[in-house]
């Protein structure tokens, strides 16, 4: 086989990777988080009023173009109309306005107390995701072709199949490769009447193209039926995968309905030293946070108005880029009734064994996973107001440790030896000095 | 202590006050203590406030008012529902969500309002706790259910189905939850087998604390379900296949408390066919 075909994957199947990306926070880079934040990572974006979906397949497939296949099990035949390829640049757009972000604040001189204004924020930063892929192939007999069409570098078939072995046999005789177990899992899905969406790349458009990579998949169909398909990506695979969904709403947040969707924790005071390794802070506060869940909730990392935003990590994106996002029913560019929520899910076989279901509720609370650096003042203290101000640091920053050594579960001892605390002189300065001053 | 427990409400009360406090606790639930609060002073202030009006109707009109007593608050308040509608708050603030107060506690203001209008020979036949969640999600779009909100942590389900049990051997009304339970699993079983999912599957579908709640908690209410265990286990069916159909057919998902919305009047007929003394929470209380 000299494809490497992967796996068979639905949604999900089909991506990896996360690149963090540094996002601006009022207009300052503070940190820059490595380029992997998650070694599998898939990105779907869903954008559903009433029962009208549109689903967006962001992918980053790096293997051999020529090998890449997907199959997506879809409610409804799709036609070639409902089909687009998106802009990536609108994944990351959305992945920036979301993502978790790091916020610093600078104590003012104590001896100025003019006011301790919440200080300049400056920077953020964040982690993100970008995707990955994965794919797939597969092929049968008894199956009914019930469409075919070529979308940008895409071609796309949209299959039915009478009963799975049919289908599997089908997917290998056209030259997929499918994974062992693949026909059982297949079969739910045809017992369901659903439709298997398989999308190839087309060589000679994709040359064609200006595009170097393959850029995300998009279908417009209307069902009832709001649920991402994650088993069959699962077929093969016993490792966990990361699934950051994006869903777009106009009611308030999305929110799953046959998994437990809980926040990541969010607002806590970490050290300063944090700036330099955001992501992989971030990486082993989400690895800790889901060991602790069981291994078997979703998280929420961000749900907001897509309005505005606070702090925002990036602009708000502009009325074309939400159309690109999939967002149909904003007719003006003040509406103001779109909702997005992030949901991150590190997913495996023994842990996730039903398909996400999803449901729009009006839940208009605000979350944002939110992670604060207080500055310490390090200037010279020289009135009386000041005196306990470093002994409050220092208490401050001992707190921080333990905070960033329960999240991250890091060695305290090793967090101790990282943290600039700050001197605390004062006791050190004999009381007759300031006498004779 | 044990003056307590013979009401099988008290029971009811402990074990929803028990849920909302783990669910608080435990799963992160983002609820407002006031909010719970003010579902609770709704329902109670209505109960209080709707019976006593009915009560001191009913005197008036009978002409028999021992007018000699005076107008103490005693006299015209009647507080014996009170019990009912705590317990109706607590399903409210368990199972309810939405983004402001004002909702929830339209909400309790409906379900308890629902016991006074809607009754058929002074039998309400809607549950009150079901009938504010459904018309309160309807009207106002403002308010949901979180059927995922439980997780599905084995842990969980035995608590409830122990403290279920609790509940409803001292009410007697078991045989509903149970019936209703086998035939909805049954039905979700066939299916699952039917489409090729395997047992997890339907393990993980069915460990789902919003139906437990509902089973041993809502559909239990003696007061709003048939009187005779015929029409009693003919009905806990007919919710069994309503909700099931709701949620594999029309993909809704919290099916289960819009069938037994759906379902509620139908035990007025069944009540007419079979004919039995309807329950009354004293009864317990009188017999011991």
């Amino acid at each position: 086989m000299k494809k490497y075909l992967i796996i068979i994957a639905c949604f999900l199947t089909f991506l990896f990777c996360f690149q963090p990306s540094a996002l601006a926070f009022c207009g300052f880079y503070v940190a820059k988080a490595d380029s992997k934040l998650y070694n599998q990572a898939s990105q779907v974006i869903l954008a559903r009023n009433g029962e009208k979906t549109v689903l967006t397949m962001a992918n980053d497939y790096q293997g051999n173009v020529k090998d890449f296949a997907l199959i997506v099990p879809v409610p409804v035949p799709i036609k070639e109309d409902q089909v687009n390829v998106g802009n990536p640049k609108i994944l990351e757009r959305l992945d920036a306005f979301s993502a978790p972000r790091l916020v610093e604040y600078f104590d003012s001189d104590p001896c100025q107390p003019i006011g301790y204004m919440d200080a300049l924020p400056s920077a953020a930063r964040s982690n993100e995701m970008s995707q990955g892929r994965i794919q797939e192939k597969n092929q049968s007999f008894g199956v009914t072709v019930e469409s075919k069409f070529t979308v940008g570098e895409y071609d796309i078939l949209i299959l039915s199949a009478k009963e799975s072995n049919g289908l599997e046999k089908w997917l290998i005789r056209e030259g997929y490769n499918i994974p062992k177990g693949a026909s059982e899992l297949l079969q739910p899905y045809i017992k369901q009447q659903m439709k298997f969406f398989v999308a190839k790349v087309n060589l000679t458009e994709l040359a064609k193209s200006d595009f170097q990579s393959l850029r995300p998949l998009m279908i417009a169909y209307e069902s009832p039926k709001f649920m991402l398909p994650i088993r069959l990506g699962m077929v093969n695979s016993q490792k966990e995968q990361d699934l950051i969904v994006y869903l777009l709403s106009s009611k308030g947040e999305t929110e799953l309905t046959n998994y437990r969707t809980v926040k990541v924790p969010s607002d806590v005071d970490i050290p300063e030293f944090v700036q330099q390794e955001f992501s992989g802070f971030y990486k082993s506060m989400f690895s800790r946070s889901h060991e602790k869940e069981g291994r078997k909730v979703a998280f929420l990392e961000y749900a907001w108005n897509m309005a505005n935003c606070d702090p925002c990590s990036a602009e708000p994106l502009n009325p074309d880029e939400l159309r690109q996002a999939g967002v149909f029913w904003q007719n003006s560019p003040y509406d103001n009734n779109l909702f997005i929520t992030r949901l991150h899910i590190r997913y495996d076989k023994a842990h996730f064994p039903e398909d996400l279901k999803f449901q729009n509720t009006a839940n208009q609370q605000l979350f944002q996973g939110r992670y604060v650096i207080r500055r310490p003042f390090r200037g010279k203290i020289s009135c009386d107001a000041g005196k306990n101000y470093p002994q409050q640091v220092r208490q401050r920053q001992q707190k921080e440790a333990q905070t960033l050594a329960n999240l991250t579960n890091w060695k305290l001892i090793d967090i101790e030896k990282r943290i600039n605390f700050l001197e605390t002189q004062t006791e050190n300065t004999p009381w007759w000095r300031k006498l004779w001053q | 202590m044990m003056n307590l427990f013979k009401d099988a409400r008290d029971y009811q009360i402990i074990c929803l006050g028990l849920f909302l406090v783990l669910g608080i606790c435990l799963r992160d639930w983002t609820l407002q203590i006031n909010s719970i609060l003010l579902i609770i002073i709704t329902c109670l202030v209505t109960q209080i406030i709707l019976s006593s009006f009915l009560k001191f109707n009913s005197e008036f009109i009978n002409i028999n008012i021992p007018k000699k007593q005076g107008f103490y608050l005693n006299n015209l308040l009647d507080f014996s529902g009170v019990k009912s509608a705590l317990i109706t708050g607590l399903g409210l603030s368990l199972l309810l969500r939405a983004n402001s107060s004002n909702i929830l506690m339209l909400a309790g203001f409906l379900a308890i309002s629902s016991k006074f209008i809607f009754n058929y020979h002074q039998k309400h036949f809607f549950n009150p706790a079901n009938f504010g969640i459904i018309i309160t999600i309807f009207l106002t779009k403002s308010a949901w259910v979180s059927p995922g909100q439980w997780g599905s942590d084995w842990w969980y389900l035995l608590l409830f189905i122990c403290a279920g049990a609790m509940v409803l051997n001292k009410v007697g009304r078991w045989e509903t939850s149970a019936i209703f339970l086998s035939v909805f699993i049954a039905l979700e079983g066939i299916y699952n087998y039917y489409l090729g999912w395997n047992f997890e599957v339907l393990t993980h579908q069915l460990t789902s604390g919003s139906l437990l709640v509902f089973t041993f908690f809502m559909l239990t209410d003696p007061r709003s379900i048939p009187n005779a265990k015929n029409s009693r286990i003919l009905w806990a069916i007919a919710i069994a296949f309503l909700s099931f159909i709701l949620k594999e057919v029309f993909y809704i998902n919290s099916g289960i408390f819009l069938a037994l919305f759906m379902m509620s009047p139908l035990t007025i007929l069944l009540d007419l066919i079979w004919k039995e003394n309807r329950f009354r929470w004293q009864k317990i209380n009188v017999m011991s």
